[in-house]
């Protein structure tokens, strides 16, 4: 009970705002709240109004910042605080907290994607504080020193002078700046220069110099060499004034002076970027215009210390005079001791080594072995040894260890004869090296006079000299590199000695020396002695007839060797019957080039060459001119260059089954074709085996690419033509539309074998039935390899298949009309891979095909093939009837679309 | 001398307007107009005889390098360093159409005589045919033998006959399907055909004029004395093929005599390199521009 004494004192009830107890007993009903402990209120308890919350959910309350304030801070913040009011704020101070609040509230009412007040509280409006203001009225103008308008007229130049400088440098800058800083450079720049020109020291500048490399922080890339920042300033300006923008000094700090020149008034824009072309070609080349690159790397000390800091002087500011003694010195290194016994000459330890072996004092000559297969062994091992050193020698004792022949290893038989040998052999070894050494070495960096050279560049030297040049030289055996290197630069001496095998003027010995002599002159190259001793005697009309003579001995010569080797390579496919045959290709083509580089070098420009070439059938409509390959299948693109040969020589060794066949009616044709012809047949034929297996099928609907909007639509109608034509009607149909896309069928103009076998396979078109059932056995075979060709099952396209397939079981009844017709269809193939030329899928099906076995390779390949043909019998099928159908369709269709349209207007 | 008074030697208006280097200038089919471009982008329009600005066309995003106007005079095309041909109305100043589809910058074009067709000559060593008269984009063909950059075109009625850095001229003839390719050895800057049609002249990068026989492909004269060692100086002849006139890097123009190949006259035109030479279609009038960014006409 005591309990309730003392809070009587303290009064320690707790009531709520009308003095009610909040509190009871615990006997007299616990704590009250609400309204008389009730959810009610005085004027009764009305329930909440239920919202269903399964439709309009409620949405998630927006908070405000008042939520999180207390009372005061919400004071504070509506401005009911005691500040000094702006007429009497001497340092700014309520300014800024003001416009500081100002912000904040703009702020809360406009957020902006930079949260919070920072950029307005780093851009305050400055308010003019009461002490300027006396000033101003006393007379102080903004920029005047406060303590001595009049100062001295010096100090007064020194500052121009220094605003000058300063506001120079600025205004280089401004250009390239960002936002931040060229507002920034207004605010405290532009009022005062706009104002007065004059300025003084009581005013602090503060000059910007913003980052605008992309150098680390504090990195100098002129810290050792001061000039270039002159350099890069100027042209920096300079850029400036031709209206550089902020990007192209960006890029062309990064990559230095690649983008050079361009040609002043033309940017490019801004999503472009400047290339190589735009460079400005016509400007004459300027050199103020070459500028070092800043290196990366801050090394480039400047030897010269006292260079520097004079380049610096112009670059102190006033008021400052350079050190007359730096503290900086650059730390000087001196070069390495080189120990007295040093030789500057790289000592090879491997194969060299026989230089040290001659020490080994010799052993003892011994007659050899009486069995002469055992000396031979020795001979041929210790020239192996000695080649190939020591090494070799334990190796095979070691693996012979239980062979009785190779008992002179372990000093059984022959031992003695053997390390005789050796010992021999390594003495030649190195005698040779020796000498290949000195040959090598000497001579070249001693001897290097201008004969040699002239030889070297297979230069003609002077009569006499060309026997003395260098006999060390020409006498290694080893050492052929002058003679060879002045056969490439001149002719080759094989040439050299056919020319002069034949002798066109035998009958006059000296006119043939003389000619030789010419010969030689001729194809040396270089200068040529215009007056030889021995022309002397004849007049000067007399040389120039017999000069003309000689160079037209000389080129019928090359004429006929020429025609030669075209012939013997031409002829070879016969002996390389099935290998050889794309090498041969190779061959043509490298002796017809020799054959162009004679022309080239006898002087036959310019040189006419002829080719084929077939114009779109769009291009001839378009000029109104017939189109001279109407209905000709598309011919084989000559080989683009040499290259295409020689890329592709190494794997045409493994197409050989497939082009054997037919490669024997090639023989009677290959020596009439004509030769690019003939080499352009043999080369592509890879390239279309690639097509075939790693090209997808999908270029095929790109084939034409006017059929190719309606194609896919057709194709049902198509089938439905199929079967209902009658199959005869059909193949007529068929033909006569390939020959108007153009597409299959007679072959063309270079090949005139060709016409005949094709003619004959279309006759035979027009009969189906009979070739049908001739070769079924084989069509089924091949049926049941393919599975896609036969979801259309006309049957002339069948037997179209098999007039192509059979060439090959048939070649002998039908030799010509295979080769042709399967040439024919690579043909095509290489004709669209050629006008698709940009995809790269060539190339990387060829590095496929390296990487495979060949085995697999070559079943790949022939499936692949066969699927690749059926498929494209395929699309070859859609693409004509739908040429037909389509044209008449849309025909109609644009009829009908015209109509409508005339319709809607009317 | 009597030669020299018939060839275009008087000055008779100076183009200005162009920004910096001035690439082609080509009198549009009649001769009473003219198109320059140049480095600044932009394509105008001049009436030559008075010296008049008629209107510029801009669209191109880099330097304009040729252009070529229909026989209609409604039509032009123009190509450039922005590997696209654009095909022009007249009147409107409006982009028809841009062919797109050169690997490289396009340095010339030409309409076949019934402006059906564009031919495009090309970095990309290719020349290009892009149809005017149908919506396609897709060139109609792509003639890819060249081994180097085309640098020249020309049409006739049924031929298109190129000139390559690669050496050589090639005439690709409709009739007959065939290429005739003719090995100059040297690198061929401009081709421009003679008016009776039987020869081109084919400026070559040696500082060399070649003129070939085209049916034989025979060298028939070599005309000297300029500079075109590095930059694409146009030639051409005139209306009579009495002369041949070539630009020069020096800022000359040269006329020389077809049969006898002797220089009848030099010409300082320009300060700096002749980009281009053009003959009118009938009258003794020539322009010439220049890098100097001027297009001067000159006449009798």
């Amino acid at each position: 009970m005591g309990m309730l004494l003392i809070p009587r004192v303290l009064n320690p009830q707790v009531t709520d705002e009308e003095g009610r107890r909040r509190f009871h007993g615990a006997f007299t009903g616990g704590y009250s709240a609400g309204y008389y402990n009730t959810v009610g209120s005085k004027e009764g308890w009305a329930p909440q109004s239920f919202t269903s919350s399964r439709k309009n959910r409620a949405g998630a309350r927006k908070q405000n910042i008042s939520d999180f304030l207390d009372e005061d801070e919400k004071a504070e913040l509506e401005g009911q605080s005691l500040s000094a009011s702006s007429q009497f704020d001497t340092f700014g101070f309520t300014a800024a907290e003001q416009s500081r609040k100002q912000a904040e509230k703009d702020q809360y009412e406009r957020p902006s994607a930079i949260p919070g007040p920072v950029p307005d509280e780093l851009i305050s409006p400055v308010s003019e504080s009461i002490g300027v203001k006396l000033l101003l009225t006393m007379g102080w103008r903004r920029g005047h020193s406060i303590k001595d308008v009049r100062a001295s007229s010096d100090a007064r130049r020194e500052a121009r002078k220094a605003f000058l400088a300063f506001s120079a440098d600025e205004n280089t800058k401004e250009s390239l700046d960002s936002l931040v800083s060229e507002t920034e450079v207004e605010t405290s720049l532009d009022p005062q220069s706009s104002e007065d020109i004059k300025f003084s020291e009581s005013t602090p500048v503060y000059v910007l110099n913003p980052k605008q490399d992309l150098h680390g922080l504090g990195y100098d890339p002129f810290k050792h060499a001061p000039e270039f920042r002159e350099k890069k300033r100027s042209r920096l300006s300079a850029s400036k004034e031709v209206g550089f923008r902020k990007p192209l000094s960006m890029k062309e700090s990064l990559f230095g002076p690649k983008s050079g020149k361009i040609a002043p008034g033309f940017g490019i824009g801004a999503l472009e970027e400047l290339d190589v072309e735009d460079e400005d070609v016509y400007a004459g080349y300027d050199f103020d215009q070459t500028y070092v690159i800043e290196d990366e790397q801050p090394g480039r000390p400047s030897n010269d210390n006292r260079l520097r800091l004079t380049s610096n002087e112009h670059n102190v500011l006033p008021g400052f005079g350079a050190a007359s003694n730096s503290d900086y010195s650059v730390e000087r290194f001196d070069p390495p001791n080189i120990s007295k016994d040093f030789v500057a000459r790289h000592k090879f330890s491997g194969p060299l080594e026989a230089e040290t072996k001659p020490a080994v004092s010799a052993p003892l000559d011994v007659p050899p072995p009486e069995d002469n297969n055992l000396k031979l062994l020795i001979d041929g091992f210790a020239t192996f040894v000695s080649r190939c050193g020591k090494l070799y020698e334990d190796l095979s004792r070691e693996k012979n260890q239980s062979n009785e022949l190779f008992d002179f290893l372990r000093g059984g038989n022959g031992h003695d004869y053997y390390a005789r040998r050796l010992w021999e052999e390594e003495q030649k070894r190195s005698d040779q090296s020796k000498l290949l050494f000195e040959v090598k070495v000497s001579p070249r960096v001693e001897k290097m006079t201008a004969e040699t050279r002239g030889s070297l560049l297979g230069e003609r030297p002077l009569q006499r000299s060309l026997k003395e040049a260098d006999p060390s030289a020409s006498s290694g055996g080893s050492f052929q590199f002058p003679t060879n290197l002045s056969d490439t630069f001149t002719k080759s001496a094989s040439s050299q000695e056919a020319a002069e095998a034949v002798k066109p003027f035998k009958d006059d010995p000296a006119k043939q020396e003389r000619f030789e002599q010419f010969l030689k002159e001729k194809y040396k190259g270089g200068l040529r002695t215009t007056d030889s001793n021995r022309v002397n005697s004849m007049s000067e009309s007399a040389r120039a007839q017999e000069r003309l003579d000689f160079e037209a001995a000389a080129e019928a010569i090359e004429k006929g060797k020429a025609y030669k080797e075209v012939r013997r390579a031409t002829e070879q496919p016969i002996d390389f019957l099935a290998g050889g045959l794309q090498f041969t290709s190779g061959g043509t083509e490298q002796i017809k080039d020799t054959g162009v580089v004679d022309m080239k070098s006898s002087k036959t420009y310019p040189k006419r060459e002829e080719f084929q070439w077939r114009p779109a059938p769009l291009l001839c409509k378009r000029f109104d001119l017939p189109d001279p390959f109407m209905g000709k299948p598309p011919s084989a693109p000559r080989a683009r260059n040499k290259m295409d040969s020689l890329i592709f020589l190494p794997d045409t060794v493994k197409d050989v089954h497939q082009v054997s066949e037919s490669q024997e009616p090639k023989k009677e044709a290959s020596i009439e074709e004509p030769e690019v012809d003939l080499e352009v047949e043999k080369v592509e034929r890879p390239v279309d085996l690639y097509k075939a297996i790693f090209s997808d099928d999908s270029e095929d609907d790109e084939e034409q690419p006017m059929n190719g909007k309606t194609q896919e639509g057709q194709e049902k109608k198509n089938e439905a033509a199929a079967t209902t034509l009658n199959r005869l009607i059909a193949g007529d149909f068929l033909e006569s539309l390939g020959k108007e896309l153009g597409f299959e069928v007679p072959a063309d103009v270079t090949y005139p074998e060709a016409n005949k076998p094709m003619e004959e396979g279309n006759k035979s078109k027009g009969k189906p039935e009979a070739s049908f059932s001739e070769n079924r056995p084989e069509l089924k075979e091949k049926s049941e390899e393919k599975t896609s060709s036969l979801t259309l099952g006309s049957e002339e396209e069948k037997s179209r298949k098999m007039r192509e397939k059979s060439p090959r079981k048939q070649s002998e009844r039908n030799d010509l009309s295979s080769s042709e017709s399967s040439g024919d269809e690579r043909r095509r193939k290489r004709s669209k891979k050629d006008r698709h030329r940009n995809n790269d899928s060539e190339s990387d099906s060829s590095s496929d095909y390296h990487k495979r076995g060949s085995r697999s390779r070559r079943k790949r390949r022939e499936s692949s093939r066969e699927k690749r043909s059926s498929h494209k019998k395929h699309s070859k099928h859609h693409k004509t009837k739908h040429s037909s159908s389509s044209r008449y369709s849309t025909d109609e269709e644009r009829k009908d679309s015209k109509r409508e349209k005339r319709r809607r207007r009317d | 001398m009597s030669a020299t008074t018939e060839l275009p030697t008087k000055e008779a208006h100076v183009l200005k307007g162009h920004e910096g280097a001035v690439l082609a200038a080509r009198f549009n089919g009649d001769g009473n107009y003219a198109l320059t471009c140049g480095k600044d982008r932009t394509i105008r329009l001049w009436n030559p005889h008075r010296g008049i600005l008629i209107k510029t066309y801009k669209s191109h995003g880099r330097e304009v390098r040729d252009v070529h106007v229909t026989s209609d005079n409604a039509k032009f095309c123009s190509c450039g360093g922005d590997r696209q041909v654009y095909y022009w109305d007249v009147s409107t100043g409006r982009v028809i159409r841009k062919f797109r589809g050169h690997d490289g910058e396009v340095n010339a074009v030409k309409f076949n005589d019934t402006s059906s067709v564009v031919v495009s000559a090309g970095f990309d060593r290719s020349l290009r045919v892009w149809d005017c008269r149908s919506h396609s984009v897709e060139p109609v063909q792509i003639i890819d033998t060249f081994l180097d950059t085309v640098m020249s075109v020309v049409l006739t009625k049924t031929e298109i006959i190129g000139g390559s850095v690669d050496g050589t001229v090639r005439t690709f003839d409709m009739r007959i399907g065939r290429e005739m390719s003719d090995n100059l050895g040297q690198p061929v800057n401009c081709i421009s055909i003679s008016n009776d049609g039987n020869c081109v002249l084919a400026g070559c990068l040696d500082s060399t004029l070649r003129l070939l026989d085209r049916t034989t492909g025979e060298l028939l004269q070599v005309y000297k004395g300029h500079i075109s060692k590095s930059f694409k100086t146009d030639c051409c002849l005139t209306n009579s093929d009495a002369h041949v006139i070539g630009g020069s890097e020096d800022g000359l123009v040269f006329f020389w005599d077809l049969v006898d190949a002797k220089v009848l006259s030099k010409l300082r035109a320009h300060d700096l390199v002749v980009t281009s030479v053009s003959y009118h279609p009938k009258e003794d009038c020539m322009l010439t521009s220049s890098v100097d960014g001027t297009v001067r006409v000159w006449k009798k």
